[in-house]
């Protein structure tokens, strides 16, 4: 990805995040029974699409290396995953400052939402320590892959059951019964289209950083450097 | 059924949450971009040295691998480096 693309990028997610906040705090109106606290709700919850979304897309990524063997798709699957956990870190400490100011507890253990996630975030906890304690890059890449598959797959099979689950505390706002009014609606979308653009600009400086490193290692050794 | 909005706002209303909440996640923003930086720096200080020893080395001749032969570069070369 060159210079101009990555700029471009850049200044349409700090655009889209300045609207969004914009329009968190200037026009969305205030929630009737949590008050200003729901205002957490445009940050936490288009972090947990984006990063859920994220890990499945790094799975989706990892069936595109194994069938094409192209290590691209391997590096493009690994920043994906990566970047999902760090956006996963931000969604457990926003989630538990909303938790606490509303239920008054940090994190409560009975609550199925929170518990499938924290199991989430568990599982591609080992994901970076199985990659980098194989040497060989292929073998590293190719049971990488394979886990991400295996992780991917289960996002959704996780969501789907927490779904399911009749005893839950935590809110359904999206796709339940109560929905949200026209306003809040337009800015929870713009939130979480914010949240995209800003996952995919930091994937698109991550990644241009990996192959730039990759690329200096690979002519110094050419070079005889190394 | 939506949610109800308020028409003033509610007693408690958790600014300091909100506060919190939005701050955690601008501040691990930071902190990534802070990495970012710091491995970008690096980066240029190893593009500094390869430059300088290539300089060094056309001065001294053409640099040839272990066998002898100058090394072939292509981009299967550079996705075949560990991440």
């Amino acid at each position: 990805m060159n210079g101009r693309t990555l700029r471009t990028l850049s200044i349409a997610t700090v655009a889209a995040m300045g609207v969004s906040l914009s329009l968190v705090f200037f026009y969305a109106p205030i929630e009737l029974e949590e008050g200003l606290l729901q205002k957490i709700f445009y940050l936490h919850v288009p972090l947990a699409i984006v990063s859920l979304g994220g890990f499945v897309l790094g799975g989706i990524m990892a069936i595109a290396h194994l069938r094409t063997r192209e290590a691209r798709w391997d590096l493009r699957s690994y920043v994906t995953i990566h970047m999902s956990l760090i956006f996963g870190v931000a969604v457990l400490l926003t989630g538990s400052i909303w938790a606490r100011g509303s239920w008054g507890h940090w994190w409560v253990w009975s609550e199925p939402t929170l518990v499938s996630f924290l199991i989430v975030m568990l599982l591609y906890a080992t994901y970076q320590p199985l990659r980098f304690a194989i040497e060989d890059p292929e073998r590293q890449a190719r049971y990488a892959s394979v886990f991400a598959i295996v992780a991917g797959a289960f996002v959704p099979l996780n969501f789907l059951a927490v779904r399911l689950a009749t005893a839950y505390l935590h809110p359904r706002v999206l796709g339940g019964a109560s929905g949200l009014p026209p306003s809040m609606e337009l800015t929870f979308l713009v939130s979480l289209a914010a949240t995209a653009l800003l996952f995919a600009t930091l994937c698109c400086y991550e990644l241009t950083a990996k192959r730039t490193r990759m690329l200096l290692r690979a002519r110094s050794r050419i070079l005889g450097f190394q | 059924m939506t949610l109800p909005v308020a028409t003033a706002l509610p007693e408690n209303t958790g600014d300091g949450y909100v506060a919190a909440a939005y701050i955690v996640f601008f501040v691990i923003l930071l902190i990534y971009v802070a990495i970012m930086a710091l491995r970008l720096s690096h980066v240029q200080r190893d593009l500094r040295d390869l430059r300088a020893r290539t300089q060094e080395s056309t001065r001294d001749g053409t640099r040839q691998d272990a066998a002898g032969q100058p090394r072939a570069y292509d981009d299967q070369t550079r996705e075949r480096e560990p991440v």
